[in-house]
C-alpha cells in the first residue's frame, strides 16, 4: 500500500521493443496503439459474439430447463454466425420523424463509450492499452457517456415507449452512478492509486499464507460489503434483473430500443453486453485482483486467461440474475438507490477511511 | 342505523324461505314495476317496463340482496326485443332471478342497469353492438366488439350477413392519432398499450392515459378476437355440433370446463340424465384442465413481473406438459379436447386403466414438490412480495359490482365457488376446500391459484380411487341421448359452471327447432376484465401490467 505510482508496461511499449523501435516517436506510439487498441476491440467482440450470443442462450437454457441451439455446428456454435448473418442481413427500418442524426449516433455513442472504458483495463499478460494515473476515474466518466447515447435513442426515436425507457434509463443511471462510484472510492482509499495496475498491485499481496501457498488480499475479500454493494449498484448500471428497468419488456416493450432495427439493433444489444462485460472488467480489477491468479504463488493459465474467467463469472451471475429474479418498480428502483444504496455507500466509504486511518 | 336495533345478517332479505325463493314475495316487493312474469328453467323471471329498469335492479339488489348480475343477454323476437338481466347472489348462487326488459321493434330503447350493477357497462354495450338495442343513461354508449364503422347489428333478424362493410378511407383513418387526449396543453401522455404487445396476453389494446409513469385512465378496448362464437352455435345442432366450440373459448387447455359448461346448460335445458359414472370422469377431466389453465396462468404471471422468458414460467410449462400428456391419453386432443358429449363422455377411460391412473397418481405424487418450488421461486421472493402485495387492489364490494367471478373475486375475499355454492357433477360429493385470500391484491390472486391447483389434486384423486374401484358393469358413459334434440318451444335457460377463470354461464332459448335460437355466452374474462381500470388507475404502469397479467384474461373468452 502507498503512494508511489507503478508505471506499469503497456502493450504498446512492448510490442514497440518487439519491434525494434527502442523508445517510441509521437507517431510511432500513435500507429501502435491504433494497432493494440484494435486488437483489444476485436477481442472484447469475440468474447461478446461467443458470450452474448451463444453463451447466453445457452446459460439461459441451462436454468430454465432447456436445450438450446444444439443443431448448427459443434454445440451449436455456429449459430454465432448465422445470427450475426441474419441480423445484419435484416432491412433497416428508420421510423418516420425520428430525430436524425440523433436517432443514429445513440447507438454508436453506446457502444464506443463502453469500448472505450477497456482502454485502461488491465487484462493480464501485459495487455493494456494504456495506464493513465487517473484510470479509474477514466472508466467511470466514459462508462457514463452512455446515458447521453440512452437519452439520444430514446427521445429522437419518436416513440413513447422509447421515451419512457431513456427516462427511466437516466433515472436509473443517475440513481446508481453514485453509490458505484462512492464504493470504488473506498477502494482506492486501500490502494492509495487511481491506477489501474497500481490497484492490481495492491491486491498482490496474499492475505493468509499456508505453506507457500496464501490467498491474495483481494479487495472482495477485505472489504466484502463494498463488493456486494458494487455488485449490486453493477446491476443497475447495466441493466440487468432485478434492474431491467430501462428496456423491461411487457412493460414498454423494449425501452428506448424499440424503434431500432438490423445493425442499429445489433449496436444496441452490442453495447448492452459490452457494457456487461466493462462492469465485469471493473470489478475483476477492483474486487477480484485483476488477471492474477486465486491462489497466491500458482498460476496454472496465464493472465490474460484469469481475467476472462473471472469476467465470464460476473456475466454468468448477470445472466443469472435475469433468469430467477423479478424486476423492481421504477420507483421502488428510485427509492433503493437514493435512500439504501447511497446512505450505504457512504457509510462503506467512511467506515473504510476510519479503518484504513487506523491501520496505516 | 341505531344501537337498539342490532343487524341480524338475512332476516332484512325479502323473497327468502327455507325452500329457496318466494318469487311471489319479490313481486310484492317490486310492486307495479312488474308487468308479468316468465318462467324461466332456471329461475323465475319478472317482466319490467323499459324506463324502471334501473328502479327494480336496486330494489332486488338493495333489499333482495341480488348482489351479482351474473350477465345480461340481449334478443329480438319477431314483434320485440328483450334484454335479461340474469341476478344471482354471491352467498347463495342458486338463488336466482331475471329481470326481463322488453323493448319495441321501432324504438329499443331501454333504461341502462349501470348504476346498479357496474358490469352491466360492458354487457349492455355488447347487446347494443351485436343486437341493436340502445340503453339510456349509459354512460359510454359505443360498440365494444365490433369496429366503431360496422353498419348493422348481426344477431339482430333483419341483419344481411352477405352485406359487405364497407368502410372508407376517411374512417380508415388512423384514429389514434393525437397523442394528447386532453389537449396539448396537458402534461399527461396517451399510449397505447396494446393490441402488440408483450404483456396483452393476445390481442387486446388498453388506450392508457399516462402522467408521468402513473396510470391516469385505462380503457380497454376489446374485440380484436371476435369470432362470432355466439352465431356459430345458434347455427349448429344441439346434440354434436355445438360441443366443439367451448374449447375455442378459453383456449388456454380449460377446454373441458368450457365444454361442461354447454354440457350442464344443455342437459338441463332437454332434460338429460348424466350417468354417475361420466360424472366423475368429467370432474377429474375438468380439473386437470383446471391445474393446467393455472399452471398457465402462473407462469404467464411471472413472466409480466419478472420481464422476461425467466425460468418460472419454463418450470410451469413443464409441469403443464404432464397434465396435457394425461389429457391427450383421455381424449386423444392436447388442447381442443371435444370430450363431453351431452349425457355423458365420448368415450370410456383409455385402457390399460391402471396404467392411466398410475400416470395420473406419478403426477399427483410429484405436485407438492413441484409446487414447493414455485413458493421458493415466486410467492416467498422478497422482490416479487414488493411488486405485488397492495397493488392493483380490488375491494370486495367492487368486485361484486363488476360481476367478477373465480380466482379474482376469491383473491377478494369473496367466497364464491359454483362447484360448492351451486353443485353440479360430482364436487358435493368429494372433500375439498374453497380457497378465498383477503389481500384483495394481485399476489392474493397468485396464492389463490396455487392453492386451488392443490384442492384440484385432491378432487382428482379422489376421483381415481372412485374410478379404480368402479364395477366393471356399471361403466355407462353415456345416458339415452335421442339422435336430434328439440328442446321445449319458448324454454329458456341459464346455467352456469365454475370455469377455470370464474362463472362460465351460458343462456339458451329454444324455438321447438334443433338449433339454439339464442345462445349467449357469459364469458368470467369478460366481466374480470372490467376491474382492470378500477384496479390500475393511479398506480404505475408496471402494475397495470402485473394486475392485467393477475387477472388471468384469455382474448379468446373475451372476445368469444
Amino acid at each position: 500500500m502507498g503512494g508511489s505510482a507503478v508505471v506499469a508496461q503497456t502493450t504498446v511499449d512492448t510490442l514497440g521493443e518487439l519491434l525494434g523501435l527502442g523508445s517510441l516517436s509521437a507517431i510511432e506510439d500513435f500507429l501502435l496503439s491504433f494497432v493494440v487498441a484494435a486488437g483489444i476491440v476485436v477481442f472484447i467482440l469475440t468474447l461478446v459474439a461467443v458470450s452474448g450470443i451463444w453463451g447466453k442462450r445457452k446459460i439461459t437454457a441451462a436454468f430454465t430447463d432447456r436445450i438450446a441451439v444444439n443443431r448448427i455446428g459443434p454445440f451449436g456454435l455456429l449459430i454465432i454466425v448465422a445470427d450475426a448473418v441474419r441480423l445484419l442481413s435484416k432491412e433497416l427500418i428508420v421510423p418516420e420523424g425520428v430525430d436524425r442524426p440523433a436517432y443514429d449516433i445513440g447507438p454508436f455513442v453506446m457502444v464506443a463509450s463502453a469500448l472505450l472504458g477497456f482502454a485502461v483495463i488491465p487484462m493480464g499478460s501485459g495487455v493494456q492499452l494504456a495506464d493513465p494515473e487517473v484510470g479509474l476515474v477514466y472508466v467511470f466518466a466514459v462508462a457514463s457517456i452512455a446515458s447521453v447515447g440512452l437519452v439520444m435513442a430514446g427521445y429522437s426515436s419518436n416513440n413513447k415507449y422509447s421515451f419512457l425507457g431513456g427516462l427511466r434509463a437516466v433515472a436509473q443511471n443517475l440513481a446508481y452512478e453514485i453509490p458505484l462510484v462512492l464504493t470504488a472510492a473506498s477502494v482506492v482509499l486501500f490502494t492509495g492509486t487511481l491506477q489501474m495496475s497500481g490497484i492490481v498491485e495492491a491486491q498482490a499481496t496474499p492475505l493468509v499464507e499456508v505453506g507457500g501457498l496464501g490467498i491474495n488480499s483481494w479487495f472482495a475479500f477485505v472489504n466484502p460489503f463494498a463488493f456486494l454493494l458494487f455488485m449490486a449498484a453493477n446491476l443497475a448500471e447495466v441493466g440487468r434483473n432485478p434492474f431491467d428497468i430501462p428496456e423491461a419488456p411487457t412493460e414498454i416493450v423494449a425501452g428506448w430500443q424499440t424503434e431500432y432495427s438490423s445493425v442499429y439493433f445489433v449496436l444496441c444489444y452490442l453495447s448492452e453486453f459490452i457494457h456487461i462485460f466493462l462492469g465485469g472488467a471493473i470489478i475483476t480489477t477492483l474486487f477480484l485482483g485483476g488477471p492474477a491468479s486465486p491462489i497466491a504463488g500458482v498460476s496454472v493459465i496465464p493472465g490474460i486467461g484469469w481475467f476472462v474467467i473471472k469476467m465470464l463469472a460476473i456475466y454468468l451471475f448477470t445472466q443469472w440474475m435475469r433468469s430467477a429474479i423479478p424486476r423492481v418498480r421504477i420507483d421502488q428502483l428510485i427509492e433503493i438507490g437514493w435512500k439504501g444504496m447511497l446512505v450505504l455507500s457512504f457509510a462503506n466509504l467512511v467506515l473504510t477511511a476510519v479503518i484504513v486511518g487506523l491501520i496505516a | 342505523m341505531s344501537l337498539e336495533q342490532p343487524e341480524r345478517p338475512g332476516s332484512d332479505v325479502v323473497g327468502v324461505t327455507e325452500d329457496g325463493i318466494d318469487y311471489d314475495a319479490l313481486e310484492a316487493l317490486l310492486g307495479e314495476h312488474v308487468i308479468g312474469r316468465e318462467a324461466h328453467l332456471n329461475a323465475e323471471a319478472f317482466v319490467v317496463r323499459p324506463d324502471e329498469v334501473a328502479a327494480a335492479l336496486g330494489t332486488l339488489r338493495d333489499e333482495a340482496g341480488f348482489d351479482h348480475c351474473s350477465c345480461v343477454t340481449a334478443q329480438e323476437y319477431e314483434d320485440r326485443y328483450e334484454s335479461i338481466y340474469h341476478l344471482r347472489k354471491y352467498d347463495d348462487p342458486t338463488q336466482e332471478v331475471g329481470v326481463v326488459v322488453p323493448t319495441s321493434k321501432g324504438e329499443p330503447v331501454s333504461q341502462s342497469g349501470n348504476e346498479v350493477y357496474r358490469t352491466a357497462d360492458w354487457h349492455e354495450r355488447e347487446a347494443y353492438d351485436l343486437v341493436g338495442i340502445e340503453y339510456e343513461d349509459h354512460p359510454d354508449m359505443r360498440r365494444i366488439l365490433l369496429p366503431e364503422t360496422w353498419q348493422g347489428h348481426p344477431l339482430g333478424m333483419d341483419y344481411n350477413a352477405e352485406k359487405a362493410q364497407v368502410v372508407t378511407l376517411r374512417e380508415h383513418a388512423n384514429p389514434l392519432e393525437e397523442d394528447h387526449r386532453a389537449g396539448e396543453s396537458s402534461d399527461t401522455m396517451f399510449v397505447n398499450i396494446g393490441p402488440h404487445h408483450p404483456a396483452t396476453h393476445g390481442v387486446l389494446h388498453l388506450k392508457t392515459t399516462l402522467d408521468g409513469e402513473q396510470v391516469g385512465d385505462v380503457d380497454p378496448d376489446i374485440g380484436y378476437l371476435h369470432r362470432c362464437e355466439e352465431q356459430m352455435c345458434q347455427q349448429s345442432t344441439y346434440r354434436h355440433q355445438i360441443m366443439p366450440y367451448p374449447d375455442r373459448w378459453d383456449y388456454i387447455s380449460a377446454g373441458i370446463l368450457n365444454e361442461w359448461a354447454y354440457a350442464r346448460a344443455a342437459e338441463d335445458l332437454a332434460g338429460l340424465d348424466v350417468p354417475e359414472y361420466a360424472q366423475v370422469i368429467r370432474t377429474m377431466s375438468a380439473e386437470l384442465c383446471r391445474i393446467a389453465s393455472h399452471f398457465l396462468a402462473l407462469g404467464t404471471f411471472a413472466l409480466d413481473v419478472y420481464g422476461d422468458f425467466t425460468a418460472i414460467f419454463m418450470y410451469s410449462t413443464r409441469d403443464r406438459e404432464v397434465v396435457q400428456n394425461i389429457l391427450e391419453d383421455l381424449t386423444g386432443q392436447r388442447l381442443m379436447f371435444n370430450y363431453l358429449r351431452l349425457g355423458g363422455v365420448a368415450w370410456d377411460l383409455p385402457e390399460p386403466r391402471q396404467e392411466f391412473f398410475e400416470q395420473i397418481r406419478d403426477f399427483l405424487d410429484e405436485l407438492p414438490g413441484r409446487l414447493e418450488e414455485y413458493h421458493d421461486m415466486i410467492t416467498s421472493n422478497e422482490i416479487f412480495q414488493m411488486r405485488c402485495v397492495n397493488t392493483g387492489v380490488l375491494e370486495p364490494e367492487t368486485a361484486k359490482s363488476y360481476g367478477a367471478t373465480g380466482p379474482v373475486a376469491r383473491g377478494s375475499g369473496i367466497d364464491y365457488d359454483l362447484r360448492r355454492d351451486d353443485p353440479y357433477g360430482y364436487y358435493d360429493q368429494l372433500d375439498w376446500d374453497v380457497i378465498t385470500e383477503d389481500g384483495c391484491d394481485n399476489y392474493s390472486r397468485v396464492l389463490v391459484r396455487m392453492q386451488e391447483v392443490e384442492e384440484s389434486a385432491k378432487i382428482i384423486d379422489q376421483c381415481v380411487t372412485l374410478l379404480e374401484q368402479w364395477p366393471d358393469d356399471e361403466r355407462t358413459i353415456q345416458s339415452n341421448v335421442p339422435r336430434t334434440l328439440k328442446p321445449e318451444a319458448d324454454s329458456e335457460i341459464y346455467r352456469s359452471v365454475e370455469a377455470a377463470k370464474g362463472e362460465l354461464g351460458i343462456y339458451m332459448r329454444a324455438d321447438g327447432t334443433d338449433t339454439p335460437a339464442r345462445f349467449k355466452i357469459r364469458s368470467p374474462c369478460f366481466s374480470n376484465l372490467q376491474t382492470l381500470p378500477e384496479m390500475s388507475e393511479g398506480e404505475y404502469i408496471p402494475d397495470l401490467i402485473a394486475s392485467l397479467g393477475s387477472l388471468d384474461i384469455v382474448l379468446g373468452e373475451v372476445d368469444r
